[in-house]
């Protein structure tokens, strides 16, 4: 999942693939904004075909809690 | 995408996107005021400038910045459509204020300011270098809204600045601009009925039918009950901001370092956006002056730049939706924060859809008397900043100023940004004049910061205790 996620992430931040890693803060590491999050959610959840939950968004922090909540919906 | 000949050359021109629509649309019913979408803006140095760097470095931008070489044109329909011209070829003015009194430097910006574009194969933009008293120099910029919005302005301004100070100081260049006609066809094909499209369509169309929700004025009860009383209606839950002319004033407050990084600490320690404080605080405000009403809906901008390429290549993208929350008193500060974050959440992943579809589609499902609305306020936050890359820019003094056109298209329209030279927090309060006060704008301002600092002092004070307190 990381690596499908990595091409994503480096549309909407300017950082490198290798700076993506699951320990990664969207916020404090990668420097996404509250938009940027959900359009790169909403690109996300079209390419894996499913839908997130905008209560459940709140909690992702790093890029290994969006994997893990990803992969749960599944 | 329509082929027209311009000047002799086939061109490909493009389709207006919602974003731009609902700009044409204003000026297109302000005949007398054409001068509806200029922005004006300055930012200065105190820096012996080098004047011919300088205009180097405004080229260089140009080349950079497709949308600051747009135009348009109306075809025999009157559908105005959007071309790029290839190059920048006019010369950059040079005024010299620096023998003015810098405020009356600053009124004749403003006066420019309020010169209206010709609105067709015309260049929509204009940058004069400027120097003003007291050694600081810099540029003037005036851009029409159709073509540039705060964030790409700031990234043209952005552009120069580092241009200027790698051709002078060896700093790293800039990175590129990206393809505004890139942008722009994605754009139009998001618009031209993608799945994407459907989804957002229906998203709104189950907002719109939930439930109905209440104005609540700026200004109390007042007009909403005078409203009702006319129409002979004591449920109605929209109202009219009545304005017989586009006549704007701006009022700006500081709030100054400290407090403001107090704001910016709670932010970050709770993980909330500074755009979902302010709601808070504004939302909170209205409530206490419409009875307690639960139920706020503000006027949300959404800056729409997700991707780099959204990000990077200028334009004019901003949707305005409602961003609607009803917030029990019980709810902690925190709590109506958060709820707050969610709605608005939610709002980014639509924000793409069509506003004036929207809007059209709401007052049709709701029956809205003509020209009324549920949102007395438009809220702008404003993140970026002129010198964000330290690296890039010399850590020498600042001002930056915007300059206000003289009218408005929205009664009030509140944009919180960061000031370059300390970070902290201004409040631009752009008003029209026959439809809110100077005082007015001052009592509201000081509400909103009595909310926000109770909230923030103490979190888990309920909503209904910060109404008492203030």
């Amino acid at each position: 999942m990381l690596e499908k996620l990595k091409p994503i992430i480096c549309e909407y931040v300017d950082v490198e693939p290798e700076e993506i890693t699951t320990d990664a803060k969207f916020i404090e590491d990668l420097h996404f904004n509250s938009y940027d999050f959900m359009s790169f959610l909403g690109e996300v959840e079209e390419m894996l075909g499913v839908t997130v939950d905008e209560a459940e968004i709140l909690n992702l922090h790093t890029v290994g809690d969006a994997i893990s909540y990803l992969e749960n919906l599944q | 995408m329509k082929e027209f000949q311009v000047n002799g050359a086939v061109l490909k021109c493009y389709p207006l996107t919602a974003a731009q629509r609902i700009h044409n649309y204003s000026v297109s019913y302000c005949p007398n005021h054409q001068q509806l979408l200029n922005i004006g803006t300055g930012f200065y140095v105190q820096e012996d400038t080098d004047f011919n760097i300088l205009k180097e470095a405004v080229y260089a931008a140009y080349e950079q910045f497709e949308s600051m070489r747009l135009r348009f044109l109306k075809d025999e329909d009157g559908t105005v459509y959007q071309y790029v011209v290839p190059t920048e070829d006019r010369d950059i003015q040079f005024v010299d204020f620096s023998k003015w009194k810098e405020e009356d430097a600053h009124d004749e910006m403003r006066k420019w300011t309020a010169v209206p574009f010709k609105r067709f194969h015309s260049p929509m933009n204009q940058v004069v270098m400027i120097k003003l008293p007291d050694g600081f120099n810099g540029i003037y910029l005036k851009v029409d809204h159709m073509t540039m919005d705060s964030s790409s302005l700031i990234a043209f301004d952005r552009y120069i600045l580092e241009t200027y100070c790698a051709k002078r100081y060896n700093t790293p260049k800039p990175k590129p601009a990206q393809s505004y006609i890139k942008a722009l066809e994605r754009d139009l094909a998001y618009e031209a009925g993608s799945a994407a499209y459907k989804k957002d369509a229906a998203y709104w169309t189950g907002e719109i039918e939930k439930s109905e929700p209440m104005y609540t004025d700026f200004n109390g009860m007042g007009r909403l009950i005078t409203q009702r009383r006319e129409n002979n209606n004591p449920n109605q839950r929209s109202a009219m901001v009545t304005s017989s002319s586009p006549e704007a004033s701006i009022s700006i407050y500081k709030l100054e370092k400290e407090p403001s990084e107090r704001l910016i600490e709670y932010c970050e320690k709770n993980h909330v956006p500074m755009v979902c404080l302010l709601l808070m605080g504004l939302r909170t405000v209205l409530s206490k002056f419409n009875n307690d009403e639960k139920d706020v809906s503000i006027n949300s901008c959404v800056a729409r730049r997700g991707t780099l390429l959204e990000k990077n290549s200028g334009g004019t993208r901003i949707h305005f939706f409602p961003l609607r929350t009803i917030i029990e008193p019980e709810a902690t500060f925190l709590e109506a924060v958060h709820t707050i974050q969610e709605e608005q959440n939610r709002l980014f992943r639509h924000a793409n859809y069509d506003p004036v579809a929207y809007r059209y589609q709401r007052s049709k499902h709701w029956n809205l008397p003509p020209g009324t609305s549920y949102e007395s306020i438009s809220l702008t936050y404003q993140p970026l900043t002129l010198k964000q890359d330290a690296d890039k820019i010399p850590d020498v003094p600042y001002k930056t100023f915007w300059y206000t056109n003289g009218v408005a298209a929205q009664p009030l329209y509140l944009t919180v940004m960061h000031r370059v030279e300390d970070n902290g927090l201004n409040f631009n309060f752009e008003y029209k004049k026959d439809a809110v006060t100077d005082y007015e704008m001052e009592y509201l301002y000081y509400y909103l910061c009595r909310v926000l600092f109770r909230g923030i002092e103490n979190s888990s004070r309920t909503v209904r205790e910060i109404l008492e307190m203030i």
